[in-house]
């Protein structure tokens, strides 16, 4: 379990302030699927990037249990981020290199690239791989490490509507075996309500609303049920003026 | 690699030359006929002359590549790692860059003498910047977004460093020091031609002094010929050791 206690950030921009976050407080249960939902600069990446340990909050803190070890946490960025002088084996062990005994870490390898339906592509070299490999890619380097904490920032957002589909179904099958603690923010309500237990509504920095998707898992985006979900969301998050106002860019 | 259209190429420029003779176009002696220039080169390569005169030559590049390389590459390591030193020399480097190193020759020569000091002095200069700026460069351009999979993957500052930051530069240095390797060729012959006793650029500065064009145009034969090797074997050695950066390589045909 994860707990977020008052979690804010501020940059400096041009000698002024501007407030990324404020006020999240916030609980992630062992094994959930949390959404994160808003509009492009509403601060859901940098909550995820604070998650992450990629920044630091200005104020608040992360709480967790006091048990032992260091949490393990994988991420999967919008961009598949692979490194081009590796094959698609040694980008998926990119984070185990060294740490683990070498068949370990081929033997976790060989299963995640089997997970993702990547076997037969091995030893093809990043260039070689269309968009919606390369992120297959990326989902597998971050489950090799075995995450407690599995963080998701719009990962699909630059697939074509199929493959995203496939990938979608995918993730909910890997959550359901491995049960880790997802994260996954997206600015598509309709992904949110198909993949989340729960939808946080962003807004300016802020969680503004929440909602339990009692919808059984594989869900159908076009049912009814799915649609009325869709459209409290869309509504509360269309409604609020403060939504409205020009974004700083330095928050995307 | 060697193309049959490359081999017509070559073959028609030699062909043309031997009719531009051949016609009376131009005197044989501005310029001598292929068979006059190869039955040259025969004589050259088997007195040694040729030998000696190259080995010099290769010698003075090898190590003034060598000794730019050793300074450019730590230069740059610390500019990439220290903000004030390089706001602080780099308007003195910007200046100093667009200074052909020919000409300091004259200055060169009075500081350094005419031996095998100036020669190399005259390569570690020539070849210093597009070492030293595709070392920076490659540095600078470093994904920022490659170095945050290593941080949430828990890599400390040195592992980040090895594994990411410097693959990542790779590209640009190979192809700084491929563009470095032929200006330092260029620099020495060209150094070779005003003040030297042995070299290619002697050989061809002498044989013009004797008015043995046919020598002339032999060393230059062997100049490009030499220079092409060099860069063929920089682009093999780096296509064996990261064959990913191939691609990259052929931007650097400067």
């Amino acid at each position: 379990m994860l707990e977020l206690v008052g979690i804010g950030r501020r940059y400096r921009v041009d000698g002024g302030e501007v407030r990324a976050l404020a006020d999240i407080d916030l609980v992630l249960p062992k094994g959930s699927f949390t959404a994160l939902v808003g509009r492009s600069g509403c601060g859901k990446t940098t909550l995820l990037r604070i998650l992450a340990g990629l920044e630091s909050p200005s104020e608040g803190e992360i709480r967790r249990p006091a048990q032992a070890g260091p949490l393990r946490i994988g991420v999967v960025f919008q961009e598949a981020r692979l490194m081009p002088w590796l094959d698609v084996r040694g980008n998926v062990g990119f984070g185990l290199h060294g740490r683990l005994p070498r068949h370990e870490t081929a033997a976790r390898c060989t299963a995640a690239l089997d997970l993702v339906g990547l076997s037969a592509f091995a030893g093809a070299m990043p260039g070689q791989l269309s968009g919606g490999m390369a992120q297959r890619v990326a989902i597998a380097r971050a489950l090799v490490l075995e995450p407690e904490v599995l963080l998701l920032d719009e990962p699909f957002a630059a697939l074509d509507a199929f493959t995203r589909r496939a990938m979608q179904n995918e993730l909910v099958g890997i959550w359901q075996r491995r049960k880790p603690t997802v994260v996954f923010v997206t600015h598509d309500v309709e992904e949110a309500v198909l993949l989340g237990e729960r939808v946080l509504e962003m807004q300016a920095g802020r969680i503004v609303g929440r909602e339990n998707i009692e919808l059984p898992y594989p869900r159908d985006p076009t049912a009814p049920e799915a649609n009325r979900y869709r459209r409290t969301i869309l509504a509360r998050l269309m409604a609020d003026p403060a939504a409205a106002r020009p974004e700083p860019a330095a928050l995307s | 690699m060697l193309r049959p259209i490359t081999i017509a190429v070559f073959a028609a420029v030699i062909g043309l030359w031997w009719l531009a003779g051949h016609l009376g176009w131009v005197s044989a002696f501005l310029l001598p006929a292929p068979a006059t220039v190869a039955d040259t080169m025969g004589d050259l390569i088997a007195s040694g002359e040729l030998a000696r005169h190259s080995l010099v030559s290769l010698r003075r590049v090898s190590l003034g590549y060598a000794f730019a390389i050793t300074l450019a590459v730590p230069l740059a390591l610390l500019f990439v790692l220290s903000r004030p030193l390089r706001a602080t020399f780099e308007p003195l480097l910007e200046f100093l860059r667009q200074i052909p190193p020919l000409a300091l020759m004259p200055l060169l020569m009075l500081w350094l003498g005419i031996g095998e000091t100036q020669k190399i002095g005259i390569i570690v200069l020539s070849c210093f910047f597009p070492i030293f700026l595709g070392v920076r460069g490659g540095f600078a351009a470093v994904d920022r977004k490659l170095i945050d999979v290593g941080t949430v993957c828990g890599f400390a500052r040195p592992e980040i460093m090895l594994r990411i930051v410097l693959p990542s530069a790779l590209p640009a240095i190979v192809v700084g020091l491929r563009i470095g390797l032929g200006y330092s060729w260029r620099a020495l012959v060209g150094a070779e031609l005003i003040a030297s006793s042995a070299g290619l650029g002697y050989m061809i500065v002498d044989a013009e002094n004797l008015a043995r064009t046919d020598i002339v145009l032999a060393g230059i034969l062997v100049i490009g010929a030499l220079g092409l090797a060099a860069d063929l074997l920089l682009r093999l050695a780096i296509r064996t050791l990261a064959p990913w950066l191939a691609g990259d390589l052929e931007m650097a045909r400067a």
